[in-house]
């Protein structure tokens, strides 16, 4: 074989490769969808500690749900060159989704029942949060996101330990590294990879 | 030019190749957002997923989005199977060439 068609052979492997992950690279944005959902807790923990008020935390996830949703509703709309939907980003969503559809039942089920306690919210609120970081992070061999995960485990785990006080700190610095100083990160990566493609189109 | 006896003269076109990639790796891609990722025009873009829907390599559905005209491309079992095997044979040759 000639090193003309041998080049030839190794340049379509390579645009096989390109492609492919070309057709998987995503423009939409999800870097604020974290700090959106990490202001919201932090405003339905400030709410429950200034008043008290038992269905604080429900009120403002059930708030912040239909905002975020009116949002990325409102986005697509005006995002006429979508990107077309691959296994990866149906497998990321129904992580996130199975998620939230966990938590939803769970809490309401736990405060129904009695048997709600701040440790137990925390704790489990951290676990499911770390799942759902964690598997995106490794299908996307995303090592900031895995990071993330590892912190919202060890969030989890410390829940389960010292005074309510102490709890509510973890909560909130897990909250800041994981949502808000993750998501920022995100939002910061997305807008380059947005001036990237438009110094290519 | 030497003689390629192994690899599939349908996939072996670079647009037609890069086309049956994009495809490969998303549920479905529009007629423009195919073209925006190969740079082609649209006469030699329609033209080699023509030929690609002749071997049955990729389906094609055509609809109305908000009384806009949308062209969907999607990639067939044997679109992807003949993809699989091409890969295969690229890497037996580069294989035999470095025994070379």
């Amino acid at each position: 074989m000639t090193e003309i068609v041998e080049q030839e052979l190794k340049d379509r492997l390579k645009l096989i490769e390109t492609m492919i992950a070309e057709g998987r690279r995503t423009t939409e944005s999800w870097g604020w969808v974290f700090v959106f959902w990490g202001v919201a807790y932090y405003i339905a923990i400030a709410w429950t500690a200034f008043n008290q008020w038992p269905w604080a935390w429900l009120v403002t996830m059930m708030a912040a749900w239909i905002m975020c949703w009116a949002i990325i509703r409102s986005k697509r709309k005006n995002q006429p060159k979508q990107s077309p939907g691959t296994t990866i980003g149906r497998a990321i969503y129904s992580i996130w989704a199975a998620m939230g559809v966990s938590l939803c039942l769970l809490l309401p089920a736990l405060g129904f029942s009695g048997r709600f306690n701040q440790h137990v919210f925390v704790a489990i609120v951290a676990a499911m949060l770390a799942v759902a970081n964690g598997a995106s992070g490794m299908i996307l061999r995303w090592k900031a996101q895995i990071a993330s995960a590892m912190v919202w485990w060890a969030a989890a785990v410390a829940a389960c330990f010292g005074s309510d006080n102490q709890c509510t700190v973890v909560f909130v610095v897990a909250i800041f590294f994981c949502q808000i100083v993750f998501g920022i990160y995100g939002m910061i990566l997305e807008s380059r990879l947005r001036r990237q493609e438009a110094v290519h189109a | 030019m030497p003689e390629l006896p192994e690899l599939n003269p349908v996939i072996h076109g670079k647009l037609r190749l890069a086309l049956l990639s994009l495809l490969a790796g998303v549920d479905e891609a529009e007629f423009t957002w195919l073209r925006a990722k190969t740079g082609s025009t649209d006469g030699n873009l329609g033209a080699q997923l023509l030929k690609l829907e002749e071997a049955g390599y990729v389906s094609v559905e055509k609809k109305f989005v908000q009384r806009k005209p949308q062209t969907l491309y999607r990639m067939t079992e044997t679109g992807r199977a003949a993809l699989t095997e091409y890969v295969q044979a690229l890497r037996q040759l580069l294989g035999g060439a470095i025994g070379d």
